[in-house]
């Protein structure tokens, strides 16, 4: 080695030696915006003598007499070539390397610069979505990438987040889109158990990604094509660049997490009020004297209380304990740097945040080396390694959406507000706790603020992710790749119901411990071939083969008698009561090619196909094959348009293709019996699964067209895509006659429909000369969806009035609510008939014309930057979601059972005859007198407009001036104030109209928060 | 170029080799499934597979709750109390509050599991003693799933409203294991279901005669097939087979009939000693603090203690119920009602049958069918013939036993008080609607809630929604 670097250091030595000399000085500014540019190289042409820029963008080169030209180079900017001419001093600026603008975009297996694209991908680069306060990158890629549906699925740190790419196809398979992280196709289940909302996403730092690609159509996506239906996510982690020395960052920010809303309930002289008036309602012949005491009774206080006694009464704020400030930390250091040969990046993070929700947190300390080695002019390597561990504290019930009655996401607000929180007498402080006494009147009988400080509800994810590949060049033009990715993840859960709690009071404590372990392989190689014949027909080939399997086990037990709270480990349990485990698994593989021909860089044509097999499907239908076609018309480079000053790119992409959805049940294509119960301590068995040997890919065919497009030199640019989407032979969950054991079975029936427009817009608005900018990113996507057939010629699915031929999924369905009579109070709807009725039977359901899926939404960006100071404002928003408001039907009660309620409703039921309101008067146990009618039950009153705007992210931030931080030794100094989620637009009167429905609609989600953070970035 | 083509064309050759391998290579065998052809070829299969029957009457959907309380809350004994919310709707007799879809669905998926045991039974190679153990617990375990299935969602032989009847329920008697299999069965009739549930009790009576005693009472034993055919047979009017499987039932020696002095501590014990049939329940099974039956039933976590609070005690008996009981004075039965705890708003007299007797609260043992309820088929069923005499030895039985004095009554108030004591003796165990229903009578109830007259369409329960979308040939009883 030593010798191979001995010319390089008498090069170097060289200009020592030469006597005629002279010195340039000089200094290098950017030309955007006049800032100086450190770390430039200034050569001289045709030589070795040369320099780097200092933090000032100054230079100092001692030259050889006969010297002509000096060379400037930095990456990312156009190479600059200035002639000496005797000059000692030499002040340039440099602008921005168009040809290197044109970015490069990472597609399936390779790396095409954007103008090649002939499909619709979408690029996000990672420092948007840096320093945000969210644990998982798909979280932040809301309204970032158009198209793209991000909605969370609560507000836990590290919580699920649903991400839809292009709509809905599915109706019973997954809609998932896949993920891949670096070459390694990530398994994103969630194995939390529920309480714990776990984003297996969160194991990567969002600092450490480079860029994030969004396959959206199936020319793209179809390289992958059996996983690829719901399109692909692909994620390029930050590297180490070649011949740079070595940059560090360190990064910390510190901030506050908060409510965003709290409800407005009613307080303890209304609900006692409103109680009254519900059982006089319910019982119009007894005398109002008997009513007011049978209501006092019922909520422990004394028959004979007094009109100034009930006043006295306190109201306690349960939502105000349950939803508090919490905070976030995050520090990071990273490093990266390389020699010719190579390159490394390493980081190492620790990220810790609260939610909203009391005593539900995140927090993770994640690792990250990844390196790359040129060992010859052949063979190169690259390797990288994500370790991380995250551990997060989950509340009573599910994060997603709960109605447990000891949940405080759900509770809090119904809690009975007479009932106090802390009892100063109760050795424990709080009230109502099993064996003291004391009671909590109503439904809601569990001190949930104690049920949160005493349970122990944990998630400890331990994850390691890691890639390998070798890069041999066969032949100029030839190059072959192995990869090899791992996927491993350690889960482990746990809950302690505390012996203190009502719950887990009568078992002394009980402890459930799950360990979940997931093996997540993929390794492929592929042989890609690049020529160019004649200078104008370029062709570049690649094909490969693919493997992957993904193996999950877990193990678990539960045992209760716990001997005091303090013991809470599994061998303090006095009673093991059961044991837990399963194991299950997939494989899939394929074999895939593509072919890219490129004429003049005017015409290009792409073909893409893949072979795939997966092991969920029945034997002899295992395989499917997916191409897809695409091509683009870089009509900027024609004649008549190269050189326009005001079109400076114009482009047009076509495409067609098909893509593979197989994410149901890893054995439903198996007729199987499983473990059903015991009795009497004996393992029983039953049919677990009605399989369908014929069970087959589900297939999407998408249809795409493209428009890219600048103008003003790069000033305005974008896109705008239209696609339709056809999902068929769905794997539909089709649903059987219960009569014959199985409640349904997976076939191949039914299409789904996606089309839409997708327009991103990008321009530079101001750019001055004094320096002041001012940039718009704004993206929008509309989309139309649609169930365009069933099975069997069916209108409706078995089951499930929501999905019906000729409406988009997932559309309401109910009973117009037809206001309140003014002369009786008494909620009416509409029949089938469309007549007024009082009683709501099965028969008068129907499509409300609305559905529960966004029709509308996007992003949109404004940064103003002058000098260093920049404020960046970041809009999303989602439009065109209809949703049943469960949570508010259960505060709309007034009274009617013991929990309480919202004040809107309070202030505006019916009272008298003859009052326009539509706020039924109050009615016992919901329900009319005559006990016939329980229409007060329906849900249809409480649709609500989801649609919201929300000034999603406000970035203040200044770079300190080079000059300053030079004199400290820094490379960069950045400090910033940042605001989430600081203000929401939305008719939407839930916590947040931002969740994904469950099976609880949006009932006990734990809501999102907003966040103030300040941060400093240092780079040296 | 020939180079490059050559390693193209070696990649391809490879890539063939590699996906012809590639089956193989996609298998993957379930651990904790096994294939459903080959499922339940071995005696010990087969025996896991009755488990899993058992452990599906076990639900809350089943036995678990429903099939206990829910016949109180329907009728005239039980009334909600609200402190949970629980069972109002039904103690009101709300339209759909009622069985609920998952008793129909958890019926079926366990008698396709029989079927499934059945079928394969025969073939599987094991001593003819164990065989007949197998089946005869599987036939014994469809008729009381069918039966009730029956008296949930259809009428009782005799006491139909002709209009609003739609018939029995789809007897489903084959096994299922694919989809081909699968058809849409309609409604059979009330008779047709009947006539199969005593062709499966014959069976089950054949075949289970060799199985001794100690089988009892947690698995079914000739006893359990005979005590229930006394039961089908008083729905059925059939009041000779009544008397003759009663008869035999209680000549075999299993349960106990407990005298005055037991009798509350029958109720005590984890088994109960009556009990002919009854389903245990071990810790991991314990059904919960929110819908279990002591938790239903009451607040109390001691007897006596009214200053720990436990369950919810969301239903309590009718003021109605509680006079029966206290009208005559010394009714033992009575001993186990009494004052709950204020915990969770008034305090209320609470049944105290179930009461966590399995070691820890909420873990009980159900008794499906206890020798009192045999003794009282057949009271109701001698004086149905106008057997007198014997009716009133029986119920007099039944009389003494719980402190009260013989009468000595005929013709109506005769069934009359063999109704009452029916009602007292099996009160809170899932009776008297049935009761009620298959005499066609009024449910009688108070304030707040509306005496049910019999005609209405509230008596049948609603077949779940979505079987009716699933299979157009069955048909939704009227009013749903």
């Amino acid at each position: 080695m030593k010798q191979k670097f001995l010319p390089f250091l008498l090069l170097l030595l060289l200009p020592f030696g030469a006597v005629a000399q002279r010195t340039i000085t000089g200094r290098v500014i950017s030309n955007e915006d006049k800032e100086p540019l450190p770390g430039v190289t200034v050569q001289v042409k045709g030589t070795n003598t040369g320099t780097q820029t200092d933090f000032e963008g100054k230079f100092r080169l001692n030259v050889d007499e006969n010297a002509k030209t000096l060379v400037f180079r930095f990456v990312g900017l156009r190479t600059l070539e200035v002639d000496i001419n005797n000059r000692s001093v030499i002040d340039v600026s440099m602008v921005p390397d168009e040809k290197m603008l044109s970015e490069v975009v990472v597609t399936g297996y390779s790396v095409v610069e954007k103008r090649e694209l002939t499909g619709a991908v979408t690029s996000v680069k990672g420092d948007v979505i840096q320093n945000l306060p969210m644990q998982s990158f798909d979280r932040a890629l809301q309204g970032r990438a158009a198209g793209v549906l991000v909605q969370s699925a609560n507000g836990a740190p590290g919580g699920a987040v649903s991400v839809r790419i292009r709509g809905v196809g599915s109706i019973s398979a997954g809609n998932q889109p896949l993920y891949i992280v670096d070459g390694v196709q990530m398994n994103i289940r969630d194995d939390g158990g529920g309480r714990v909302s776990n984003n297996p996403l969160a194991f990567l730092n969002p600092n450490d990604i480079e860029s994030i690609e969004v396959l959206k159509d199936a020319a793209s996506a179809s390289i992958y094509g059996a996983q690829a239906a719901n399109g692909v996510i692909l994620v390029t982690t930050k590297k180490g660049k070649q011949g740079s020395k070595t940059n560090f960052e360190f990064n910390y920010y510190r901030g506050i997490v908060e409510p965003v809303r709290i409800l407005d309930v009613m307080n303890t002289q209304e609900f006692i009020n409103v109680r009254i008036e519900a059982i006089q309602n319910a019982s119009p012949t007894a005398s109002p004297a008997s009513v007011r005491s049978t209501a006092l009774t019922q909520l422990g206080f004394p028959a004979t209380m007094t009109d100034e006694e009930i006043a006295a009464l306190p109201t306690y704020n349960w939502q105000k304990e349950a939803y508090k400030t919490g905070i976030i930390n995050n520090y990071e250091l990273a490093a990266s740097g390389g020699t010719d040969k190579t390159t490394f990046y390493a980081s190492l993070s620790a990220n810790q945040q609260d939610a909203s929700l009391i005593n539900i947190d995140f927090s993770r300390i994640a690792g990250r080396l990844s390196l790359t080695q040129k060992v010859n002019s052949k063979l190169s390597f690259e390797t990288g390694v994500n370790l991380s561990t995250f551990t997060q504290r989950g509340p009573y019930g599910s994060s997603s959406g709960t109605t447990a009655f000891g949940a405080p996401q759900y509770s809090a607000p119904i809690i009975l507000p007479f009932n106090p929180i802390y009892d100063p007498e109760a050795p424990t402080g709080f009230f109502g706790l099993p064996g003291t006494g004391k009671v909590m009147i109503g439904d809601l009988s569990q001190n949930v603020i104690a049920n949160s400080h005493f349970i122990k509800s944990k998630g400890l994810t331990n994850q390691m992710v890691a890639n390998i590949s070798a890069t041999y060049n066969i032949a100029k033009g030839l190059t072959f790749k192995a990869f090899g990715g791992m996927d491993y993840r350690m889960l482990y859960t746990e809950f302690y119901g505390d012996p203190r709690l009502s719950d887990y009071f009568n078992i002394q404590g009980t402890l459930t411990v799950n360990n979940n372990y997931n093996k997540n392989l993929t390794t492929n190689a592929t042989l890609n071939y690049t020529k160019t014949f004649a200078n104008k027909h370029s062709v570049n080939a690649l094909i490969g083969t693919e493997y992957r399997e993904d193996f999950q086990e877990a193990n678990g037990s539960n045992g209760q008698g716990f001997p005091t709270p303090d013991f809470s480990t599994t061998n303090a349990a006095a009673r093991p009561v059961s044991i837990s485990g399963f194991w299950t698994g997939f494989r899939r593989s394929g074999a895939f090619t593509n072919i890219r021909y490129d004429f003049n860089k005017k015409y290009i044509l792409n073909f893409t196909a893949r072979y795939d097999g997966s092991s969920r499907f029945g034997a002899a239908r295992r395989f499917g094959f997916f191409p897809s076609v695409s091509a683009a018309w870089n009509i900027s480079e024609e004649s008549f348009l190269k050189g326009n000053s005001v079109l400076s790119e114009l482009r047009l992409r076509a495409s067609w293709g098909t893509t593979g959805n197989d994410q149901i049940g890893n054995f439903a294509s198996r007729s199987l019996y499983g473990l059903g119960g015991t009795y009497q301590g004996n393992q029983g068995i039953g049919p677990s699964g009605l399989g369908n040997p014929e069970l087959r890919w589900e297939r999407n065919v998408t249809t795409n067209l493209g428009v890219d497009y600048a103008l003003f030199e790069g000033r305005i640019r974008g896109s705008v895509e239209a696609y339709r989407r056809l999902s068929k032979d769905l794997l539909l969950s089709q649903p059987v006659p219960q009569t014959s054991g199985f409640s349904s079975i997976t076939q191949n029936v039914g299409e789904v429909q996606n089309q839409g427009i997708e327009i991103e817009l990008n321009t530079v608005n101001f750019n001055t000369e004094r320096g002041f900018k001012w940039e718009t990113n704004f993206n929008i996507s509309f989309l139309e969806n649609k169930v365009t057939k069933l099975y069997d010629g069916l209108e409706v699915l078995p089951g499930n009035l929501s999905i019906r031929v000729g409406y988009p999924l997932f559309t309401n369905v109910g009973v117009p609510f037809a206001g309140v009579n003014p002369a009786n109070g008494r909620p009416m709807w509409y029949d089938i008939n469309n007549n007024i009725t009082y009683l709501v039977l099965a028969a008068d359901q129907r499509p409300l014309g609305h559905s529960n899926l966004s029709t509308m939404f996007g992003g949109f960006t404004n940064t103003f930057s002058y000098k260093g100071l920049e404020l960046a404002v970041f809009f999303q928003y989602d439009y065109g979601r209809i949703a049943p408001n469960e949570q508010e039907f259960r505060l709309a009660d007034l009274g009617g059972v013991l929990r309480n309620g919202l004040r809107y409703y309070y202030e505006n039921r019916w009272t008298t005859p003859g009052q326009i309101t539509d706020v039924p008067k109050p009615a016992n146990n919901r329900t009319e007198i005559t006990g016939r009618i329980s229409s007060y039950q329906s849900i249809s009153r409480f649709y609500q407009d989801a649609s919201y705007i929300r000034l999603k992210q406000l970035t203040l931030s200044y770079n300190l001036p080079s000059a300053w931080v030079a004199k400290v030794k820094l490379n960069g100094f950045r400090v910033y104030a940042q605001a989430v989620n600081l203000l929401t637009w939305t008719k939407w009167t839930g916590f947040d109209p931002e969740f994904v429905d469950l099976g609880t609609g949006n009932q006990g989600i734990i809501p999102q928060s907003r966040n103030y953070t300040i941060g400093v970035q240092a780079r040296f | 170029m020939k180079n490059i083509s050559l390693s193209i064309k070696t990649i391809a050759a490879a890539s063939v080799v590699f996906l012809a391998s590639c089956s193989n290579l996609l298998n993957v065998e379930p651990r904790q499934s096994i294939d459903s052809a080959t499922a339940l070829t071995t005696q010990e299969a087969l025996e896991a597979a009755v488990s899993g029957v058992y452990d599906r009457l076990q639900s809350l959907r089943m036995y678990g709750r429903d099939f206990v309380a829910l016949p109180e809350a329907l009728s005239d004994n039980g009334r909600a109390t609200q402190k949970s919310g629980r069972l109002f709707p039904e103690y009101l007799n709300q339209p759909n509050a009622h069985f609920t879809a998952a008793t129909w669905q958890l019926s079926y998926f366990a008698i396709n599991q029989i079927n499934l045991i059945l079928d394969a039974a025969p073939r599987v190679p094991m001593s003819d003693a164990a065989r007949n153990n197998i089946e005869g617990q599987a036939l014994f375990l469809r008729a009381l799933l069918y039966h009730n299935l029956v008296r949930v969602y259809a009428y009782d032989p005799g006491a139909v409203i002709a209009q609003n009847n739609r018939g029995g329920v789809p007897l489903i008697l084959t096994p299922i294991l694919s989809s081909d299999q699968i058809d849409k069965p309609a409604r059979a009739t009330i008779d047709a279901v009947y006539a199969q549930i005593y062709k499966d009790l014959d069976d089950a009576i054949v075949k289970l005669a060799g199985v001794p005693n100690s089988r009892a009472p947690f698995y079914a034993t000739r006893a359990a097939a005979e005590a229930l055919y006394s039961r089908v047979a008083l729905h059925r009017r059939d009041y000779a087979n009544v008397i003759r499987f009663a008869d035999a039932a209680l000549s075999r020696g299993v349960g106990t009939f407990l005298n005055t002095a037991q009798y509350v501590s029958g109720w005590r014990s984890a088994v109960h000693p009556e009990s002919i049939f009854e389903l245990q329940y071990v810790a991991a099974e314990n059904l919960g603090v929110n819908e279990a039956l002591q938790t239903t039933y009451t607040t109390l976590l001691e007897l006596g203690n009214r200053s720990r609070t436990g369950g919810f005690g969301d239903l309590v008996p009718t003021a109605d119920l509680l006079r029966l009981m206290e009208a005559e004075g010394n009714d033992v039965r009575r001993q186990l009602y009494e004052l709950g705890t204020a915990g969770r708003g008034p305090a209320e007299i609470e049944c105290t049958k179930f009461f966590g007797k399995g070691g820890q609260p909420n873990l009980d043992n159900i008794p499906v069918i206890r020798v009192s309820e045999v003794i009282l088929n057949r009271a109701e069923a001698y004086a149905m013939q106008g057997n007198t005499a014997l009716a009133l030895a029986d119920v007099n039985r039944i009389r003494n036993r719980a402190g009260l004095p013989s009468v000595n009554l005929s013709g109506p108030e005769l069934l009359e008080e063999i109704l009452k004591q029916r009602r007292i003796e099996l009160a809170f165990e899932g009776d008297r609607w049935f009761t009620l229903k298959r005499l066609g009578r009024d449910i009688v109830k108070a304030a707040p809630a509306q005496t049910l007259p019999f005609i209405d369409f509230r008596i049948l329960a609603p077949i779940p929604v979505r079987e009716i979308q699933a299979n157009p040939n069955l048909q939704q009883n009227p009013g749903y």
